[in-house]
């Protein structure tokens, strides 16, 4: 049956039953199984110049639930970049999903990649759902990863496992939205997940390992509201930008770090080690303020590798 | 005679607030969270502390554990290892110079109290800048020389990582002497379970999240207050 089930789906296997924090939700799901066709979804999207030098979608292999269209080019203010939304068929995250993400932009190429809608990871009972990501920056590329938030159903558990090999010369900006859980379902749902578990490491292409941020977030301990961890805030924003140490010197000198008790929100950015370039993060109540303040940063990093801000972003996200 | 008594003497003097490694300089954001209000009573400070010792119980905790194991096991590759995956984890500037300062200088007296070969090479690649030199690992060191065990070395850990935040307050938070006391008696009870999750936990298992202190150091780190370095 197993090695049925394993040639269903050609998409990598992505297992995380290895991780220590993983351990209590192994069981197989009663309904689908792990790596069922539709569970296992895999992305692979490769992005370069054309012989005219035009930024585009070279390569793209999927499976289902996971779905990218044609790339397109919307943005106003950077019109030759390949623009493509992550959609996924399946609807939320469910028990046993697993996910795998590649994305390449090759030499002096660039790319903006996001999702259609926030990613629902819903409640699950036997297992956890896991994604593998794998994000490559070659000479001069330019990636900018901006996907809609990520909203942790009570009872979910994910883990994530994000690795970045990123040239010296490449520019990428990775963010990462999470909400505490749907905040106005059932009378809140705030911090009723199991657990979010979430790795995210760079590195150069000869190897060198340049930093590696993991973060376990298990609300049932009853720290999570502590001063220190997430006070009162019930949005967390994470946003690592690899790239050149005098680029990250402008951007950082331009950020400003702030608390602002009245609108709630706050954010503070500081260097990663090994001089791979900046972490911002961001503190907040409300989806649409988090972005605006995540936006405004990346418009900070897009003006000092392209030239150009951030469009206004569209009335509708 | 066999004693325990000269390693449990050592095991206070290494945890000592005075032991001189400059602690006092670092607030670990606390002097940040004071000026902004968000530590202004004994309950936040205890909130506070709780915050950096869960923190660092993951962190720089496995990390201690695992060059004192390497120390014994006579691994010094595993030592040095450890040392620069720690810093891969130090998402702040001013994390790092704290971790780098205060191992240094921890380096350098043990380098003087004891005559071992592995202290005089650890030093000698701090000073190559072969190794990063970090706290925690140089404590790894030390404990494994001194006949101490892992769980000692832990609490010693845990005690230091509390201990610098309560010191710190005293001097920019409006408590009194028996608050911090009370708030470090109580905090004693939570080091056992965090000793049981983190001795088993390698670099990979590494991990800890505490946005608000993130963001509180990154304000530190672009303002102006140096009352503390950290």
């Amino acid at each position: 049956m197993k090695d049925f089930q394993l040639h269903y789906s050609d998409a990598p296997e992505v297992d995380f039953s290895k991780a220590r924090e993983m351990k209590p939700y192994l069981e197989e799901p009663k309904a689908m199984y792990v790596g069922a066709p539709g569970k296992r979804g895999y992305l692979n999207l490769g992005f370069e110049l054309d012989p005219q030098g035009k930024s585009i979608l070279r390569e793209l292999d999927r499976r289902a639930p996971l779905i990218v269209q044609q790339e397109l080019y919307f943005d106003e203010k950077l019109p030759q970049m390949p623009c493509v939304y992550i959609l996924s068929s399946g609807g939320p995250n469910v028990d046993g999903d697993r996910y795998t993400q590649n994305i390449t932009v090759g030499r002096d190429a660039m790319a903006w990649v996001s999702t259609g809608a926030a990613t629902k990871l819903a409640g699950m009972k036997y297992n956890y759902s896991g994604m593998i990501q794998n994000i490559v920056l070659k000479e001069n590329a330019y990636l900018e990863f901006l996907p809609e938030p990520i909203i942790p159903h009570a009872n979910t558990r994910f883990i994530c496992d994000t690795r970045m090999c990123v040239d010296p010369t490449a520019t990428v900006l990775y963010s990462e939205i999470y909400m505490a859980g749907r905040k106005h379902y059932n009378g809140g749902e705030l911090f009723k997940f199991d657990i979010l578990s979430v790795c995210s490491h760079g590195e150069r292409p000869d190897g060198e390992q340049l930093f590696r941020e993991k973060f376990i977030i298990r609300p049932e301990g009853g720290h999570i509201r502590d001063c220190g961890v997430m006070g009162s805030y019930d949005i967390f924003a994470n946003v690592i930008v690899m790239t050149p140490t005098d680029k990250a010197e402008e951007i950082y000198r331009q950020t400003e770090a702030f608390i602002d008790p009245k609108r709630k929100i706050a954010a503070g950015v500081t260097h990663l080690p090994n001089g791979a370039g900046l972490l911002f993060k961001v503190l907040g109540m409300e989806p649409g303020p988090v972005k605006a303040v995540v936006r405004d940063f990346a418009s900070k990093v897009r003006m000092a590798i392209k030239g150009v801000p951030l469009p206004e972003e569209f009335p509708w996200r | 005679m066999d004693s325990r008594i000269p390693a449990l003497f050592h095991l206070l003097q290494y945890s000592d607030a005075t032991f001189p490694v400059g602690t006092f300089s670092f607030s670990n954001g606390l002097e940040t969270a004071s000026y902004e209000k968000l530590v202004h009573d004994a309950p936040t400070l205890e909130e506070y502390a709780r915050s950096a010792a869960r923190q660092a119980a993951f962190s720089d905790g496995v990390a201690a554990l695992t060059a004192y194991r390497a120390c014994k096991a006579g691994d010094y590759a595993a030592i040095k290892d450890i040392d620069s995956k720690l810093i891969l984890f130090k998402m702040n500037d001013e994390a790092r110079l704290m971790l780098k300062r205060m191992g240094k200088k921890l380096a350098e007296l043990a380098a003087r109290i004891f005559d071992a070969e592995i202290l005089k090479q650890w030093l000698a690649d701090i000073e190559a800048d072969a190794t990063p030199g970090s706290y925690p690992v140089a404590q790894g060191i030390v404990f494994a020389l001194s006949e101490l065990g892992e769980e000692d070395l832990y609490v010693s850990h845990q005690y230091g990582v509390i201990n610098m935040i309560l010191g710190a307050a005293l001097r920019c938070v409006r408590v009194s002497h028996y608050d911090t006391q009370e708030i470090l008696f109580r905090l004693a009870s939570e080091t056992p379970e965090l000793y049981e999750e983190a001795k088993d936990m390698t670099f990979e298992d590494m991990n800890c999240f505490v946005p608000e202190m993130d963001i509180l150091a990154s304000l530190h780190e672009k303002g102006n207050m140096r009352m503390f370095m950290s």
